[in-house]
């Protein structure tokens, strides 16, 4: 999908003033991330679990050449397919030419947000192929014409009266709205008929095992099954980084990454797929496929300092963690991959001039960090991709600052670096900027700190110093000890 | 140099390597844990099923009923045959579908089933069904109104039916009907997700990994309308869980 990261103050001007949107994101708070807390304490080595599951990602990620060459070997022993594709557009023509070489007609789609990258449903229909997303909140999107809200619940911000509209052309503007169940019934109809004349699907991988070849499919609703029983053809797209080692390492990234992510025990359903269906069995797939993209995750590995983002097992919690996000919603990011974690990867996969905006959209509280099931630090990486654009060191390119931006800083340090100069700036700024007060706030400030009061007030600096605060309370402390 | 030997060239050498490096041994994964070790946790997992088989039914009928599966615990065949049919009764069944399960077989469940209308069938297909075949059994998997099968295993940690699709027994038989009914037997039942893939792995490493496995903690839901919970989106709305006692 185009990336559209430098719409973000843009769209979350837009989402902070929607009351329908802003209490569906209180849901993501209360059901996610409340959820996730409850299924944390409840698990008595959670934190055991945690280190684990990040030592299981550090050791592969550290290995993956050598993990993603035995996952090939597995894959095509077991009689399934390897495609390594560089970037999203290899990967989608491959995948239609698989399309057209079978003369398929219907695809079902399992929720997969490299699938999204891709943009392969709508390259599938242009190629005149039929292609359904059947995750609900997937179905709901596509049918509304837009991109994923969240990781785990794409249609988070659709209302009962949205989705009505979206699944039946008879609902008019003030009939009665249908309930949950009424509108998840109809859906189930719909999808019941595309699942039956399918015959190809594309799923995601929620871990691609190297010893086995095997692939773990986590769900509630049941697609993902579907998708592995039906159709002819199954075909699992993967980013690189997807990768455990052993069988025996899936129950502690099982257990780490549904908790996290709906705060369940276990989801409804675990699928694991080791090929195509043997020749004795009563269904499944002749043919398995298996994508593995790069689209520029090599650049996320080259860099020591951002590395770790390859550890991400997409669970968003840190969305739910984050306070940003629960205000200004998921296409504010402007790409596959909202919240703390879209705001480290997307900038780096799509281009970080474009999207310096999303590494600002923190308060640097950690929430995210303390979330994350396989401890990945983002709010260290979020300022070393601020870093990144003000100075411009790693690649002159990314430097979003201005010459004046630079200046003032550079005068900023040089004050801050010595007692007397500070002090004397700080007299002297207060003096300056006195007159523009109003109350002990200053609504506008004059260049160069206007673009400051844009969004928020700049107080009046206050006429005594910490330092000599502390000193006039010092000498009463002496005199109350005497 | 072919598209693969390419791709992950292209890793080695970001990862500041010039060849690729076959890791050392890493206590992180268990991928450095050999067959023997493998076998002897799956050894392991098989007798602490057996040996605490009566405190893991009970672990697992609590959190079955947690995971959403309708609990019954029966005690004998004669008592599961009679239950099962009640179920099927009650959701007006005209076409019921079993798995050829062993359990199965100790169930008389033809009698109960056909005593009010509706007709058993068991899916199992030759080696050599021709893709009519294929066609005509997915049509009746989706016509039915109820699926019943065994339970390959069930796990007490998170109250899983664990099942293996094979001859006999179809991916879909737990999926497409709307009604999914599984017949568990005492020792059937693991302690946690940890024991399942011990197992899994030993099966890989001694060359009988199965061609896929299906883990299934209660019915099929979404919260993908304004957060609410409902049951039965793509898969079944009801599932219930008879648990037969020790014979």
């Amino acid at each position: 999908m185009k990336p559209q990261t430098t719409h973000f103050r843009f769209k979350a001007s837009q989402t902070l003033v929607n009351d329908q949107i802003q209490q569906s994101l209180e849901h993501v708070y209360t059901g996610f991330h409340e959820g996730r807390l409850t299924a944390a304490a409840n698990t008595d080595n959670w934190e055991e679990l945690r280190t684990k599951g990040k030592a299981i990602k550090d050791h592969t990620i550290a290995h993956l050449d050598h993990y993603l060459d035995l996952l090939a070997d597995s894959v095509e022993k077991n009689g399934g397919h390897v495609f390594f594709a560089d970037d999203a557009e290899e990967a989608r023509q491959h995948i239609l030419g698989l399309a057209k070489a079978n003369d398929v007609k219907t695809v079902i789609k399992s929720k997969s947000m490299v699938s999204e990258e891709m943009a392969l449903a709508d390259a599938l229909i242009d190629a005149g192929i039929e292609a359904v997303e059947t995750d609900l909140g997937e179905y709901i999107i596509q049918l509304a014409g837009e991109t994923p809200y969240h990781l785990i619940a794409p249609a988070v911000h659709k209302s009962r009266k949205d989705v009505a509209a979206l699944l039946s052309d008879d609902f008019k503007d003030g009939d009665p709205v249908p309930d949950a169940v009424q509108l998840t019934r109809m859906a189930r109809s719909k999808l019941r008929a595309v699942f039956e004349r399918a015959d190809m699907s594309v799923t995601g991988v929620n871990f691609a095992v190297a010893e086995s070849g095997s692939i773990a499919l986590v769900t509630n609703e049941g697609n993902g099954r579907m998708s592995t029983s039906v159709p002819r053809i199954h075909v699992a797209v993967m980013g690189m980084e997807k990768i455990v080692p052993s069988i025996q390492d899936l129950s502690t990234m099982l257990r780490i990454l549904i908790r996290s992510a709906t705060g369940q025990r276990i989801s409804t359903y675990v699928t694991m797929v080791n090929g195509p269906r043997k020749p004795d069995e009563e269904d499944g797939p002749e043919e398995f496929h298996r994508v593995i993209m790069n689209n520029g995750r090599d650049r996320l590995r080259a860099e020591t300092r951002m590395r770790e983002s390859l550890n991400c097992i997409r669970c968003g919690a840190c969305l739910n963690a984050c306070p940003v996000y629960r205000k200004v919603g998921g296409h504010a990011y402007g790409w596959v991959y909202p919240g703390p974690i879209g705001s480290i990867v997307s900038p780096v996969l799509t281009g970080l001039k474009d999207a310096s905006n999303l590494p600002n959209a923190s308060s640097l509280c950690g929430a995210c960090h303390s979330a994350c099931p396989v401890k990945i630090n983002i709010p260290r990486m979020l300022l070393e991709l601020r870093w990144r654009t003000a100075e411009g060191k790693v690649d002159a390119r990314e430097r979003t600052s201005s010459i004046k931006e630079r200046a003032v800083w550079k005068a900023w340090r040089f004050g801050m670096m010595g007692r007397r100069r500070f002090d004397l700036g700080a007299r002297v700024a207060r003096i300056m900027i006195r007159p523009l007060s109003r109350g002990g706030w200053i609504k506008k400030a004059p260049p160069p700190i206007s673009g400051w009061t844009v969004t928020r007030d700049f107080p009046l600096i206050s006429p005594k110093s910490l330092k000599s605060l502390l000193s006039v309370r010092t000498k009463h402390t002496k005199r109350d000890l005497d | 140099m072919t598209d693969r030997a390419k791709f992950i060239a292209g890793i080695t050498s970001d990862l500041g390597r010039t060849e690729m490096l076959v890791p050392s041994a890493d206590l992180a994964t268990a991928i450095f844990e050999d067959a023997e070790v493998a076998r002897t946790r799956a050894t392991h997992a098989v007798s602490d099923a057996s040996s605490r088989s009566s405190d893991l039914v009970e672990h697992m009928a609590e959190s079955a009923i947690t995971s959403g599966w309708k609990v019954h615990r029966v005690a004998n065949p004669e008592d599961a045959a009679e239950l099962i049919g009640e179920i099927c009764r009650q959701k007006e069944a005209k076409t019921v579908l079993r798995s050829t399960h062993d359990v199965l077989s100790t169930i008389p469940l033809e009698a109960a089933i056909t005593s009010f209308g509706a007709t058993l069938g068991v899916t199992a297909l030759g080696d050599d069904a021709s893709s009519t075949d294929r066609d005509k059994a997915r049509e009746s998997l989706f016509g039915a109104e109820v699926g019943i099968t065994g339970v390959d295993f069930a796990i007490a940690e998170t109250g899983t039916v664990v099942l293996h699709p094979r001859k006999g027994l179809s991916r879909l038989l737990s999926l497409a009907p709307p009604t999914h009914v599984a017949v568990m037997r005492p020792g059937d039942v693991l302690d946690s997700l940890d024991e399942l893939f011990a197992m899994e792995r030993d099966d890989f490493l001694s060359g009988e990994l199965a061609g896929s496995m299906n883990l299934i903690s209660g019915p099929s839901k979404t919260a993908d309308i304004e957060g609410t919970i409902v049951t039965g989106i793509h898969g079944p709305l009801e599932v219930h869980l008879v648990i037969l006692a020790n014979s």
